[in-house]
């Protein structure tokens, strides 16, 4: 190879280095020249987005429950911060704002939008101005107004206004929300989100490398979303929280009142009341001497020797768990002076913890040790000795929060004390939400700063963002009995005539010879005893008791067994319709009550226009089959489907579960006549400018064919249950309702959830139930209400629905004071 | 032969001289030079208005060079080759010395690297004088051997580029020893070095590579600048944002590009060091493809020139001394522009007289000087 040769392969080798070089220009310049032009585009211009004002949510009054005001905000531009000037400004902004240094960093880091972290919310003008006189010491920053969404009427609604947040994984998957946005997360604010958000503006700004701006390419303002006027009543919404609140609190100083004969020599009444006595004999002593003091002062003060004279006036109150707090050394007692169901405790290492129930415990830690690099701690309760991590739950109610080397923090779950009260008030007539509320409560305002971790500790533990008239469910327990009463008179079947005063049963199961006949009519009577005994297929004898046990509650007609809820009326219907299951009828009687609470929008979401709605259970035989297939536990788990399971349902118990809003919608229909709404809490959508842009008009989702003597018949009865002063279970609670009373109506009942072991005295917790219903001769109102572990409906339910009838019928004075009504169910 | 002053005017000055200059070669270096200027310019004009400085500094500064580039160029154009052989050994000497001298506190850092020295009036990069140092010693040594060549000349050649690329990587600079790698390998294929050879020192690079690896002694920022250029998103906004908004720069110049002083790119610096390392990036926007293949054609005419003017140098001293020489502009091409399209990855090596900067215009003048100066006397017949 001579020298020519190889000089030629050189300039092959740059030959081919240029034609590269070429064709990789070709593919940039010519084949991709739109994709880099696009780059390029994106490189000059910044684009800033203004947020749009949330729009507002009013009340059917107009009442504001929602609205955004403007606040200036600290903005700081990290484009025009140079890395060596970060440190600086994060420290004056740590010293201006007092905020850690650190956190300050830690916002710069998060950089979001094309370099605007927002810094501060909220400036006074005082803040703001300062920031602008002093801009050398802070560059890069801006102050900007951003509009805050405020919550005018705080708790009150709020679990219908829901709240708005930061967006998550499942929020980002929406169009038309970035990561920056605030979007609704619960009640309105979700789910009438996209209306309420309006456009947000766009700024786009041409910039240099260093981001810095050059001009103003384009500008468009943010326009604001539309308004929303719901259907709740702000002043009824009101009156429901506060009869809820005080409804719990009197829920759990009957608890109180039950434990302190076991725990104590004096009653708790008594020690607040020597309390008060001491505390205001205090006061009158300093009183006196804070007057000659004064008088010796009014010489040279001339005029306020009034005010100082007025003073012994004033009211002297005592913290009832300040007094209480030494009875029971560590057992949580709230300022009402009564149980509180979530605990809390912090116990050092080798001491002791008090844990609240019905019988304190004493949780003692007698050590921490290391476990392989986690923490464990051994925890003697009682005589029974536990070794437990972190979230680690043992003796049934108690867990483990946190562990160190010195204490140990526990949660422990008083499982008797009444834990939530939950209500809502309908119109039978068309569907609308006029209040809806459950206690604990939350104001919606401390999402819009972000929850602090106490407040995080105090309202997650309580879940008292959750809305449970349409996320809580519950066995109905004898508010239920209205549907097999329902049935009952449509169908025309009754229980089995089991010959007055005998109430066993002899006979097969399967309606075998010698079955006695069924009663034929609605006002013939039935012997509701104390207990009810029926064959099982093996051919022992089971025994239901009525909640009055030993007790009966005499002869009774169907309506009779329905005003004074007598469960073995309802028991022997279930009976009847299991051993006629395969009869020649060819109904299917198995599932026959449970078509009608169907048709009565049980088992069902109701389709309320409000996020996170739970169907609760309505279950029939295929479910019973199903679960026992799937061995879920929550069917027995020996043997099939029974009869038993059956009239556990006709009674509203077993595997039913209800919402609150479903029992108030099913009960509207069965007063209306059979009309099913779609409950709904917003009738109307204004825009920007006050136009009105959408209208939602009631929604009949299905009518149920029902005879109009049904519903009458039904009124009657329901009136009975607040005014027969014989056996109405809701008697005691409306006998001072004051006018009107005769027009209002209702059902209580009462849901076990534990029942003590038969070694304890009979005790349990129940779920407290009532439905009201008023006017009784034109329905306008359902009033529903549940609180959970309260006790009975009759007891604990009952006159909070009472205070709320009162305030529909006789206006906010006609409210009387809150007091227990009748033990009953 | 005595020589009088006036023998030293140049020589394609001299109309009746009969050694004639080259003037496609000089004309595509003054081509060249003069887009380079054009594009400086516009680099950096909108950059320092904004500042409220001069517009025209940056070319002022540049255009001063350039005057003294071309003295340079005419001036080595001039010379004998046959002298300069002569003077070979002392060259490289004093090109070793600057070498070190940088590495001492008289040298200068910018940047993670040290490589210039500050003279005081100036300031002045001696690895560029160092390319041409080391083609004239692989010149010379290889000018002396017989062809095949030997194991031991191999070896020579290697010893010889060995001692400033150690230097040069001390700085460090890589991009350097690339040019010293490809340089040494193109001038031991053209004298005649057997396929083997080239074998062993293709298989001898890539254990020294791997063995720079192995010890950690290629710097971390080395490593990323090269995986940056195969991964670019990985190094999103800091180590690979060169080279992404050079990308850019350049593919939305399109097919004419967007016109002088239209880059959009250009104009709001979004390339940075555009004026010298991304020169070419103010091509492609400001004149699209159209322009850029016309840059690319000039330097292909230039190498083309080399080579012809390589083919016919009457002596095997200046035979290997073009080539060196066309093997370095050539590598300095095709890695810069390369770098800017995203073809090799950032080695900070300059474009040759286009980039801004001092030393790398007059070393590179001297250097195509050298080349000019062996196709005026290509047809003295001198024996080496």
């Amino acid at each position: 190879m001579n020298q020519s040769v190889r000089l030629g392969v050189i300039g092959v080798v740059f030959l081919s280095a240029l034609a590269l070089l070429t064709l990789r220009l070709w593919t940039m310049q010519v084949t991709e020249v739109h994709a880099y032009e696009d780059k390029a585009l994106a490189n000059q211009s910044r684009i800033v987005f203004t947020p749009a004002p949330r729009g507002d949510v009013y009340d059917r009054n107009g009442v504001k429950l929602a609205g955004t005001r403007s606040a200036l905000a600290v903005v700081v531009d990290l484009a025009l911060v140079t890395s060596s000037d970060r440190d600086l400004l994060a420290q004056n902004l740590s010293a201006f704002l007092d905020t850690p240094a650190a956190s300050v960093k830690e916002s710069f880091e998060s950089d979001s939008q094309g370099g605007l972290v927002t810094i501060a919310k909220d400036l006074t003008d005082a803040q703001a101005t300062f920031i602008l006189e002093h801009r050398e010491q802070f560059p890069g920053v801006n102050i900007i107004p951003q509009p805050i969404r405020t919550y005018p009427l705080g708790e009150i609604g709020s679990h219908v206004i829901g709240y708005i947040g930061r967006p998550n994984e499942e929020d980002l998957q929406r169009e038309d929300v970035k990561g920056t946005d605030v979007v609704g997360k619960a009640g309105v604010e979700r789910s009438y989100d996209a209306m309420l958000r309006g456009t947000e503006g766009v700024i786009e700004y041409q910039v240099d490398a260093k981001r810095k701006v050059l001009s103003l390419a384009s500008e468009e303002a943010p326009s604001a979303g539309g308004s929303l006027t719901l259907t709740i009543d702000s002043e009824l919404q009101a009156q429901l929280q506060a009869s809820l609140k005080d409804g719990l609190v009197q829920a759990r100083r009957e608890e109180m009142a039950e434990r302190e004969a076991a725990i104590a020599d004096k009653s708790i009444a008594a020690r607040l009341a020597e309390a008060l006595a001491a505390a205001q004999a205090e006061r009158r002593a300093q009183d006196a001497a804070a007057t000659s003091d004064s008088t010796d002062q009014t010489t040279a003060q001339a005029g306020t020797e009034d005010d100082d004279v007025a003073l012994p006036d004033e009211p002297v109150t005592v913290d009832p768990a300040e007094v209480l707090a030494s009875l029971y050394p560590g057992l949580p007692i709230d300022s009402d002076g009564v149980c509180v169901p979530v605990q809390r405790i912090d116990i050092p290492v080798g001491q002791t913890g008090l844990l609240s129930g019905r019988e304190p415990r004493f949780a003692r830690v007698d050590s921490v040790a290391d476990d392989g690099g986690e923490l464990v701690a051994t925890i003697s309760i009682g005589l029974d000795r536990y070794t437990v991590g972190v979230n680690d739950s043992f003796a049934g109610t108690v867990q483990v929060l946190a562990l160190s080397e010195s204490r140990v923090a526990l949660y422990h779950r008083d499982a008797w004390c009444p834990i939530r009260s939950v209500g809502v008030v309908t119109d039978p007539n068309d569907g609308s939400v006029l209040a809806m509320a459950s206690y604990p409560a939350f104001d919606p305002a401390v999402f819009v700063d972000g929850l602090s971790d106490d407040q995080w500790a105090e309202l997650g533990t309580a879940s008292a963002f959750q809305n449970f008239a349409i996320q809580g469910v519950y066995a109905p327990a004898s508010t239920f009995k209205a549907v097999p009463y329902v049935l009952a008179l449509e169908e025309n079947y009754y229980p089995l005539d089991r010959n007055l005063g005998d109430k066993e049963i002899t006979d097969g199961a399967d309606g075998e010879p010698n079955s006695p006949p069924p009663l034929l009519r609605d006002t013939d009577e039935y012997l509701c005893s104390g207990e009810f005994k029926f064959p099982l297929s093996d051919g022992s004898i089971q025994t239901k008791r009525d909640w009055r046990w030993p007790r009966g509650h005499g002869p009774l007609d169907l309506h009779g067994a329905l005003q004074a809820s007598c469960d073995l009326y309802f028991w022997d219907l279930a009976l009847r319709l299991w051993q006629e299951r395969r009869d020649e009828s060819g109904i299917d009687k198995e599932n026959l009550l449970q078509e009608y609470a169907r048709s009565f929008g049980f088992g069902e979401v109701t389709g309320i226009d409000l996020p996170f709605e739970r169907s609760g259970l309505m279950p029939d035989a295929a479910w019973f089959r199903e679960e026992q297939r799937n061995k879920t536990g929550r069917v027995r788990p020996e043997g099939p489907w029974v009869g038993g399971d059956l009239m556990d349902i006709a009674v509203g118990q077993g595997a039913t579960l209800v919402t609150p809003l479903q029992l108030a919608n099913g009960f509207a229909a069965m007063v209306n006549g059979g009309t099913v709404w779609t409950p709904r809490v917003v009738q109307e959508v204004r825009d920007a400018d006050g136009n009105v842009i959408a209208t939602f008009d009631p929604i009949v989702d299905h009518t149920v064919q029902m005879r109009p003597s049904t519903s009458e018949k039904l009124l009657v009865d329901l009136q009975q249950v607040v005014n027969n002063e014989e056996r109405g279970t809701a008697r005691v609670a409306f006998r001072d309702f004051g006018r009107g009373r005769e027009l209002v109506g209702g059902k209580t009942g009462t849901g076990e959830v534990i029942k003590a072991p038969r070694s304890d005295a009979y005790r349990q917790a129940d779920n407290a139930w009532f439905v009201g219903v008023a006017p009784i001769s034109n329905p306008q109102w359902i009033v529903t209400v549940v609180v959970e572990r309260g006790g009975s409906g009759g007891k604990i339910a009952a006159p909070i629905a009472r205070q709320i009838l009162q305030y529909l019928m006789n206006g906010p004075e006609g409210v009387t004071e809150l007091a227990p009504g009748l033990d009953a169910d | 032969m005595a020589r009088t002053l006036s023998d030293r005017v140049p020589v394609f000055l001299d109309r009746d001289s009969p050694l004639k200059p080259d003037l496609v070669l000089v004309l595509t270096y003054l081509a060249v030079t003069a887009i380079g200027l054009l594009m400086v310019y516009s680099a950096t004009a909108p950059g320092l208005e904004a500042r409220g400085i001069d517009p025209t500094r940056e070319l002022k500064t540049q255009a001063i060079f350039v005057v003294i580039g071309f003295i340079v160029f005419g001036v080595v154009s001039s010379i004998d080759l046959t002298e300069i052989k002569g003077l070979v050994g002392p060259i490289y000497a004093v090109s070793i010395f600057l070498l070190l001298l940088v590495l001492t506190p008289l040298g200068d850092s910018e940047g993670q690297a040290q490589r210039w020295v500050d003279l005081g009036l100036v300031q002045f990069q001696p690895s560029e004088v160092a390319k041409i140092a080391v083609v004239l010693m692989l010149a010379s040594i290889l000018a002396a051997a017989t062809v095949p060549l030997s194991w031991r000349v191999v070896a020579r050649s290697i010893a010889f580029v060995g001692l400033p690329a150690v230097l040069i990587f001390r700085q460090p600079d890589l991009g350097t020893m690339l040019v010293f790698g490809f340089v040494l390998i193109v001038m031991l294929f053209v004298s005649g070095a057997t396929l083997r050879q080239l074998g062993f020192l293709a298989i001898a690079s890539i254990v020294l590579t791997v063995g720079l690896f192995q010890l950690n002694l290629i710097k971390q920022y080395q490593i990323d600048r090269l995986t940056g250029f195969i991964d670019p998103d990985a190094h999103s906004l800091s180590l690979s944002y060169n080279q992404t908004q050079s990308e850019i720069a350049i593919g939305s110049g399109g097919l004419l590009g967007k016109g002088l002083f239209e880059g959009s790119q250009t104009n709001l610096q979004f390339v940075p060091v555009q004026s010298s390392d991304f020169i070419f990036t103010a091509v492609g926007e400001q004149f699209g493809f159209v322009g850029s293949v016309i840059v690319l054609g000039l330097f292909g005419v230039m190498l083309f020139r080399l080579l012809m003017i390589a083919r016919v140098a009457r002596s095997r001293f200046s035979f290997l001394t073009v080539s060196g020489i066309a093997a370095m502009l050539g590598f300095h091409v095709f890695v810069n522009v390369g770098m800017t399209i995203r073809v090799m990855p950032v080695t900070g090596l300059p474009l040759p007289f286009m980039s801004s900067g001092g030393t790398v215009f007059v070393a590179m003048s001297a250097a195509l000087g050298l080349a000019h100066a062996a196709w005026i006397r290509r047809n003295m017949t001198i024996a080496d």
